[in-house]
């Protein structure tokens, strides 16, 4: 029996293990003449686009042709023409309740999706992850349970394991093929069906926010950065207070300086995130109220002065992401764009360490020699980066 | 109906009292307008003022959907003195900020309360005249001098040397405090608010007293006709909500002018109070502008199909339950502004509430219709456009009630898509169709019918392609308020704009048809024109009615148990 002593997350692995698909894009863009939500970037946004699309847009729009047809039949049916003799009666218990109980059981079922996808959107996730290498020895792997809620599993709500080999990694079905024990006790323990072979990694997921719309849903782990964006007239400020809290201003660009299309979305400085991380938005201002939004990540936040809002998101694929500030905030509100690039952990650590030297620090990861530089990475932070090294 | 017989016996009083009102006399001039204390009068002053708003707030819509027609900041520049970029950014958030607040204040309310309120709750509930006449009249002349100091205030200097108050009409602090706009834009519009409330406290107060003490004898409330139970409902509204933005606007003042912190996080204030308290009064007044509608479509519906209300009383406590709940809503306009997550989910399970007495009424109209002989003169042609339209508003929020969803969509078009459908589409196709419903019994004249059906064509085609678009500019993210846009939402601004040309054309018919009706067409309208479906007090008096009617009053606890439903 192989213990192994919970660790920080390793968010890395997230990735390694292709929970997280990864492709090199700048997407999500408006497009011309489109009609629908803008594409999701992110499990929680799958969420949000199957409750609107899925629940909500069906239910109005039978509401709608209903009424529509209702009253296009009353127009044929009881002109005065076809109908010269108007009926007397003013009243009809049945009907009216009819369509009183009837918009409550809509109502209630629109309700199920709503609180859940609301808590799951404002409740920061708490997931923690831990990642057990097995040594072809034996099935079982026993892990010190500090998982969250409590920071003791009672039951088995929103596990996940995943056997990570050599041919990727695999999310296994409890029951079928693992079976989970020990749960309110301080050790809990995985037994595997099948003995893994050596060097395959064991990983185990708990939390409270099994995010998802589809089969695949994930739970999220608590965030493992904190990006603090902060509103201006008219730009943001953004800092990063986990790595030394260096700090840089988020301009949109020029018209010269960017393409038709990207023009009043794009930025002089990007923010940087690493992707398959929950990140932690927290948002304040200066001067006046500004909101920070990301319509692919489907999250909106204000920035209000004297306070500090928070949301957070994971993005599932690289590229780069693109909102616009969404409360009126003077002459030039529709000048201050957010603009989020998505990139791999390595490059992400390229980009802290040239950020950090820039203002002043020492680079904070060693070992990102292997980095390579995306084709969306500012030229100038890569050079900076590889200067550094 | 079961009382049509009794229309015999109104049509004989209606006799009576034209033959006692001849020796009506009118006051001068100057002294009927200026110091006017009737109702139809006074009625007839605030529809004029409605007008004069209404040509004011949608020439502004105008100048935002041309500068919006395509990408880039081209046409502003040359409505503003410097011609700068800068100042055209600021106008546009002029143009927003007024557009909002005429046509929501000076235009929906005094035409429906003021205009409709006034002329016709009296006469519906067989009164003489309002309770307290002389009171009425302050409140009218409280919005004429709220209309000085509003366009006072956007000739004002607002932000550096820009002119106005251009943070949009929620006023959020600190934008409207001296951190955003310094200027004294931003303190003429709270005292043009000040008086505006003022003015309409005194109105409401003077309809619940009206209603409540003066209906004709034997006209319980549960006999009384719809349109005076809206105005009760949106009447008790104003009065609960109207001193909350006064009080919110007082505060803002202070903070403004005399160092007071209620609002400024550096000295331990609180942006979001004064949102709390703007939305306290902000939700019911949503409901303010569309109540009065909702009674009005109550009639037209039931005139033309010549059948009663289905479910008068349903009807009449569905809007009492949407007024009420109407007040227990209001952070759901706030999803974004960080409220925590219960009290979110609170907020979302209160308003998805209302659309169940909503769906009611919806209901209702087309039960009222359904066995019907419908008459589609152009009231009705406009009440069917406005249940439709209403319902397609109504929907949307129903999405936007769920902030799991809001928070996407928030502060998107797709909010400016709704709450116009419910307003624009709403409340002024029901003020239209009040208009044109209660035009002959206001002048005496009826219209040329084609003429107001080809109205109704051209604004329903224009507004919907207005606004329909706008639903897919939300989805695809585009923000609200913004002057520029990135190239991708080309498309359906474009076609937006071309909306607004045609809803121009479609105004145009209708100047085409009151100017044909006053001066080429010159027909006069019967008592009542439009038969026995129509069987409430106004169609028992003549067009127009005499300067002072009901000198006898009628009378319901006689024979015959008379209700309008």
């Amino acid at each position: 029996m192989k213990k192994i002593l919970a660790g920080g997350i390793s968010a890395g692995l997230t990735a390694a293990i292709g929970i997280g698909a990864a492709l090199a894009q700048a997407s999500g863009l408006p497009v011309d003449g489109g009609k629908g939500m803008l594409p999701a970037a992110s499990k929680l946004a799958e969420e949000v686009h199957f409750f609107h699309n899925g629940v909500l847009m069906p239910i109005i729009t039978v509401i709608c042709v209903f009424v529509l047809a209702l009253l296009l039949w009353v127009v044929v049916r009881y002109n005065a023409k076809a109908n010269p003799a108007p009926k007397k009666f003013s009243h009809n218990m049945t009907v009216e309740v009819i369509w009183t109980i009837g918009p409550i059981i809509i109502l209630l079922f629109i309700a199920l999706f709503s609180f859940d996808l609301l808590f799951k959107e404002d409740v920061i996730p708490d997931g923690k992850q831990i990642v057990a290498e097995a040594d072809g020895s034996t099935n079982v792997f026993a892990f010190d349970n500090d998982f969250p809620p409590s920071r003791m599993a009672a039951a088995d709500r929103h596990v996940q394991v995943f056997l990570g080999s050599a041919g990727g990694a695999v999310g296994l079905t409890p029951g079928k093929d693992y079976a989970l024990s020990g749960l309110g006790t301080p050790t809990v323990s995985v037994t595997l069906k099948e003995t893994p072979a050596a060097g395959d990694k064991l990983v185990v997921r708990m939390g409270r926010s099994l995010i998802g719309a589809g089969a695949d849903k994930e739970i999220a782990l608590a965030p493992s950065i904190t990006l603090k964006a902060i509103g201006y007239q008219w730009g943001w400020t953004y800092s990063y207070p986990d790595f030394g809290d260096f700090e840089f201003s988020s301009n949109m660009a020029k018209k010269e300086d960017t393409t038709p299309e990207l023009y009043r979305f794009e930025v002089d400085n990007r923010v940087v995130v690493p992707v398959g991380e929950t990140i932690r938005v927290v948002t304040t201002a200066r001067d006046v109220i500004h909101a920070w939004a990301l319509p692919n990540f489907a999250i909106k936040i204000d920035a209000v002065p004297g306070r500090i809002n928070e949301t957070w998101f994971k993005a599932d694929r690289e590229g780069v992401y693109y909102g616009q500030c969404s409360e009126i905030c003077g002459v030039r509100h529709s000048a201050m764009p957010i603009a989020v690039e998505v990139v791999s952990r390595p490059a992400f650590e390229a980009w802290v360490n040239a950020k950090r030297v820039e203002s002043g620090m020492e680079p904070m990861f060693g070992a990102v020699a292997a980095v390579e530089a995306p084709a969306t990475f500012a030229a100038a932070d890569v050079a900076a980066a590889q200067a550094q090294q | 109906m079961a009382h049509s017989h009794s229309q015999d016996g109104h049509a004989q009083h209606a006799h009576d009292h034209a033959h006692a009102d001849a020796h009506d006399h009118k006051p001068p001039f100057l002294v009927r307008w200026l110091f006017s204390t009737n109702h139809k009068d006074i009625g007839t002053l605030y529809l004029i003022f409605a007008i004069a708003a209404g040509i004011i707030g949608g020439a502004m819509s105008g100048l935002m959907r041309w500068e919006l027609a395509e990408p880039g900041i081209q046409i502003l520049t040359s409505f503003v003195p410097t011609g700068t970029e800068a100042e055209a950014e600021h106008f546009y958030n002029v143009l927003i900020t007024y557009h909002g607040l005429i046509m929501i204040f000076f235009m929906v309310m005094p035409a429906l309360i003021g205009g409709f309120g006034n002329w016709f709750v009296p006469i519906m509930i067989g009164a003489p005249d309002m309770a307290f006449p002389r009171m009425n009249n302050i409140s009218f002349w409280l919005y004429g001098a709220s209309g000085v100091l509003i366009t006072m205030s956007m000739f004002a200097s607002g932000y550096q040397s820009f002119l106005g108050f251009a943070g949009g009409w929620v006023m959020y602090p600190p934008l409207s405090s001296n951190t955003g706009h310094p200027g004294p834009a931003m303190d003429l519009l709270i005292l043009s608010l000040h008086l505006a409330g003022a003015s309409s406290i005194l109105g409401a107060i003077n309809f619940i007293t009206t209603i409540f003490n003066m209906r004709a004898p034997g006209m319980t409330l549960h006999k009384m006709p719809l349109f005076a139970w809206s105005v009760l409902v949106t009447a008790f509204l104003l009065v609960l909500s109207l001193p909350v933005l006064a009080g919110a606007i007082t505060m803002l003042l202070t903070d403004r002018n005399f160092n007071t912190a209620f609002f400024n996080p550096g000295e331990g204030g609180d942006p979001l109070l004064f949102q709390h308290l703007f939305w306290f009064f902000g939700h019911p007044e949503v409901y303010i502008l569309i109540l009065p509608g909702f009674g009005i479509i109550s009639h037209i519906v039931a005139t033309f199909s010549k059948k009663p209300i289905f479910g008068y009383l349903g009807m009449a406590y569905a809007m009492v339950a949407i007024g009420f709940v109407g007040f227990i809503v209001w952070a759901h306009h706030m999803y974004t502004v960080g409220l925590t997550v219960n009290m979110k989910a609170y907020f979302v399970a209160a308003t998805m509430v209302i659309a169940v007495p909503t769906g009611i009424k919806i209901f209702s109209w087309i039960a009222t219709m359904w066995g019907g002989s419908i008459e589609f003169k152009t009231p009705m042609v406009w009440a069917v456009g406005f249940i439709f339209l209403f319902t397609v508003g109504g929907v949307t929020g129903v999405v936007l009630a769920n902030a799991g969803v809001d928070h996407y969509l928030h502060d998107t078009y797709y909010v400016v898509a709704h709450f116009h459908y419910v307003l624009s589409l709403g409340a002024v196709f029901a003020i239209f169709a009040a208009w044109y419903y209660w035009f002959p019994k206001m002048t005496g004249k009826m219209y040329r019918d084609w003429l107001g059906k080809l109205h109704f064509w051209v604004m329903f085609i224009g507004v919907n392609l207005v606004f329909f678009p706008q639903h897919f500019l939300g989805l695809q993210g585009m923000p609200r308020r913004y002057i520029d846009y990135p190239l991708a939402y080309a498309d359906w601004n474009y076609w937006s704009s071309v909306g607004y040309a045609i809803t121009l054309a479609g105004m145009g018919v209708f100047l085409v048809c009151m100017v044909d009706a006053f001066f080429i067409y010159r027909k006069k309208a019967a008592a009542n024109p439009w038969g026995v479906g129509a069987t409430t007090l106004e169609w028992t008096l003549p067009s127009p009615p005499p300067f002072h009617q009901f000198n006898e009053l009628p009378r319901f606890d006689k024979g015959d148990a008379h209700a309008f439903h």
